[in-house]
C-alpha cells in the first residue's frame, strides 16, 4: 500500500482523527512532538509494571494533565504478575486492561504469545529504530548491557569483547545472579549459545565471580576497586558518575554477544480501537523518549532523539540480534542456574 | 511520656503510610476493628488491664514457687490473644517491638532465674510499653475520628513515588526491630531483604545521582550491618540502634530526593 494510500485509510477509519498526526507521519518515520498527536479522550485502564523510580508515573500524570478528557485507571504491580494476571483473565473470559506497559520484554512475549496483544499500525512500529520494530508491541526505551570497569586498575582494551572469554580473563569480577536483569542476560546467553555452553560459562563464573545484591552495588564495588569488572545495566554506571563525577569507572562493551544485549521496556494493546494506540504513541514523542533519556537515562528507541549523556550512540555497539520477547522463557534460565550452583 | 506522644504525632501525621502498609500480621489477619478504634477503646484498655494483671500473677507466682510453676511460655500465648496486638502493630510498631522486647524480657528474666528485682524491673518496662501503646492508640483513634487515618486496607498498595518508597522503607525497618524483638530473626531478615530488592533498590539508582556516599552507606546498612546485628543474636536494642541510625540516613535522602523532583523538568 502507498504511504499516502495507508494514511487516508487509517484516517477513514479514524484512527489518526488529526491531521498534524497526519502531516507528521507523511513527512517521514522519526519521533514525533506531542503537538502532532490528536488529544486522548475517554477512559482507559493500564497494568503498569513497576518503573524506573517513580518517572514512568510523571510520564502518565503529564499525559493526564494534558488530556482533560481523558481518564487513565492505572493497576502497579510486579511486571511478570501483571503479565500471569492478564493471561488467566483472559482465560476467565474477561479483559480489564486495555494497555500493558512492561519493564521488560519477557513479560510482553508472555502475553502476546497468548495471543492477546493487538496489532500495532505501521505508522507506529515504523518510527522505531530498526531492530526494534514488532507487530504486536511497541519498546518504549531499552537498556544494554554493560562491562563496568575500574580505570584505575585497567583500561577497555584489557578487557576481553567476547563475555564467553571473561572467566578465562584473569580479572575479578563482580556479578548479582538473582537479579532480574541478569537472569535475562542469561538467558540471552542460553539462547545465542546454547545450554552447555552457558552452563559451563556460569560453572566458570562461580569460581571467579563476587555476588551482590544488585547491580548498582556491583558497579559500586567496581568503583571502590574491590573487582576488576562487573555486569550491569548501563544506567547504574551514568547515575553514579552523575552524583560523582570523578568516580574511577567507565563502562566497556562486549561484541555481537548476550553481554551487549539491549533489553527493552515494552507496550502493547490488549484491546481495540483509536485510544490504546494513541495512547502508545505519547510514549513514543519526542518529549516523552527524550525525557526518559536525560532523567532515567534509558536508551530512546524512536529516531532522531540523543541517547542519555555518557553512552556512545546505539550504532556504534553491536547488540545481538534477537526478538525480545524470546527472554519470555525464564524458566530453563532458572533451572540452569540452580543446577550448577549459582542461584 | 510527652517526647512519646511527640512522636506519635508525627508518626501519625504520616499514617496514612503507615496504615496501609501492612495488612497481615504474624499472629494472623488483622481484624477489621482496626478500622474503627474509637469504638473499641474500652476493649483495648480491659486488654492492657489484663495482660498487666497476668504477669503479674506470674512474676508473683515466681517469686513464690519458682521458674517452673510461673510457667514463663505463656506470655506470648498471653500478647496473642487479645485484639489490641494488631491495633498497635498498624499504628505504631516501634513500640509494638518494645512490647515484645518487654515480654521477652520477663521471660527470659524468669527463666534464667534471675533475682525477682530484676524480673520486676523487666515488668515495669513491659508495662511503660503497653500503658504508652494504649496512648498511641488512643491519639491514632482521634485521627481516625478526624478521618486522618487511610483505612487500613486488605491488599497491600505500594508507594509510587520516592519519597513515599522511602517512608514506606522506614517503616519496614520497624518491623524489622518488631519481628526481631518477637524473637523472628529469620522473619526480620527476610523484611530486610525484601525491602532493598523490592522497595531502596528502585530508589537508590536516583539516590546515587544526588549523593553517592549516603548510598554506599545505606547498601552497607542493609546488606552487611542489620543482617549482621540480626544474625549475631545481639539485643534487640542493638538492632534497633542500626535502625534508628538507617533512618536518619533515610530521612536525609528522603531531603534530598524532594529537592530533586522540585527542580526535575517537566515531561512537556
Amino acid at each position: 500500500m502507498q504511504r499516502r494510500t495507508f494514511l487516508q485509510t487509517l484516517a477513514g477509519a479514524g484512527i489518526l482523527g488529526s491531521l498534524p498526526l497526519a502531516r507528521a507521519l507523511a513527512a517521514g518515520a522519526t519521533a514525533l512532538s506531542v503537538d502532532d498527536l490528536p488529544p486522548l479522550e475517554g477512559e482507559l485502564t493500564l497494568y503498569l509494571g513497576r518503573g524506573e523510580g517513580g518517572l514512568y508515573e510523571n510520564v502518565l500524570e503529564a499525559i493526564k494533565k494534558r488530556n482533560p478528557k481523558f481518564t487513565l485507571n492505572i493497576r502497579r504491580g510486579v511486571t511478570a504478575a501483571l503479565a500471569n494476571t492478564i493471561v488467566a483473565e483472559a482465560k476467565a473470559g474477561v479483559r480489564r486492561a486495555d494497555i500493558f506497559w512492561a519493564v521488560d520484554s519477557g513479560a510482553i512475549g508472555l502475553v502476546n504469545d497468548a495471543g492477546l496483544a493487538r496489532p500495532l499500525p505501521a505508522d507506529l512500529t515504523g518510527q522505531l529504530k530498526e531492530g526494534f520494530r514488532y507487530d504486536n508491541w511497541s519498546p518504549v526505551t531499552g537498556r544494554i548491557r554493560t562491562l563496568p570497569y575500574n580505570t584505575q586498575k585497567l583500561s577497555a582494551d584489557k578487557i576481553p569483547d567476547s563475555v564467553m572469554a571473561l572467566p578465562d580473563s584473569g580479572l575479578s569480577i563482580g556479578w548479582a545472579p538473582a537479579y532480574a536483569s541478569f537472569q535475562s542476560f542469561i538467558t540471552a546467553m542460553r539462547l545465542l549459545e546454547g545450554e552447555k555452553a552457558t552452563a559451563e560459562w556460569l560453572k566458570a563464573m562461580n569460581k571467579r565471580g563476587k555476588n551482590y545484591a544488585g547491580e548498582l552495588g556491583v558497579v559500586m564495588a567496581v568503583e571502590r576497586g574491590e573487582v576488576d569488572v562487573g555486569f550491569a545495566n548501563h544506567y547504574y554506571t551514568l547515575r553514579l558518575k552523575a552524583g560523582k563525577p570523578d568516580a574511577k569507572v567507565d563502562l566497556a562493551f562486549s561484541k555481537n554477544d548476550a553481554g551487549c544485549l539491549v533489553n527493552a521496556s515494552g507496550i502493547l494493546a490488549l484491546s481495540e480501537g483509536a485510544l490504546p494506540i494513541n495512547f502508545i504513541r505519547y510514549l513514543l514523542t519526542r518529549e516523552v523518549q527524550s525525557y526518559l533519556a536525560s532523567e532515567a537515562y534509558e536508551i530512546p528507541l524512536v529516531a532522531g532523539v540523543s541517547p542519555p549523556e555518557g553512552l556512545p550512540p546505539l550504532a556504534s555497539i553491536s547488540p545481538p540480534q534477537m526478538d525480545l520477547t524470546r527472554l519470555a522463557d525464564l524458566r530453563p534460565t532458572l533451572d540452569l542456574m540452580r543446577s550448577v550452583g549459582v542461584l | 511520656m510527652k517526647v512519646l506522644l511527640r512522636n506519635c504525632h508525627k508518626a501519625l501525621c504520616a499514617a496514612a503510610l503507615l496504615l496501609a502498609a501492612v495488612q497481615v500480621s504474624a499472629n494472623g489477619a488483622i481484624g477489621e476493628h482496626v478500622n474503627h478504634l474509637q469504638d473499641n477503646l474500652g476493649k483495648y484498655t480491659k486488654e492492657v488491664n489484663w495482660i498487666i494483671e497476668r504477669i503479674d500473677i506470674m512474676v508473683n507466682t515466681y517469686e513464690a514457687k519458682g521458674a517452673k510453676a510461673a510457667e514463663s511460655d505463656q506470655v506470648v500465648d498471653i500478647w496473642e490473644s487479645v485484639i489490641f496486638h494488631s491495633a498497635i502493630e498498624v499504628n505504631y510498631v516501634p513500640i509494638y517491638a518494645n512490647i515484645w522486647q518487654g515480654l521477652y524480657g520477663v521471660k527470659e528474666a524468669i527463666d534464667a532465674e534471675k533475682p525477682v528485682a530484676e524480673v520486676r524491673a523487666e515488668q515495669a518496662a513491659l508495662e511503660q510499653s503497653l500503658w504508652q501503646a494504649l496512648g498511641a492508640v488512643k491519639l491514632a483513634a482521634q485521627y481516625q475520628q478526624r478521618g486522618l487515618l487511610a483505612q487500613v486496607k486488605t491488599t497491600e498498595t505500594l508507594p509510587t513515588t520516592l519519597t513515599g518508597t522511602l517512608d514506606e522503607v522506614k517503616h519496614r525497618l520497624d518491623r524489622v526491630v518488631a519481628k526481631y524483638a518477637e524473637q523472628l530473626p529469620e522473619e526480620a531478615t527476610s523484611i530486610v531483604h525484601d525491602t532493598y530488592l523490592n522497595l531502596f533498590e528502585g530508589v537508590e539508582g536516583a539516590l546515587i545521582e544526588q549523593d553517592a556516599k549516603l548510598v554506599e552507606a545505606l547498601e552497607k546498612d542493609f546488606n552487611v550491618t542489620l543482617p549482621k546485628a540480626i544474625s549475631g543474636n545481639g539485643s534487640v536494642d542493638d538492632v534497633r540502634g542500626v535502625v534508628s541510625a538507617m533512618h536518619t540516613k533515610l530521612d536525609r535522602a528522603k531531603a534530598l530526593l524532594q529537592k530533586a523532583e522540585e527542580e526535575r523538568k517537566d515531561v512537556f
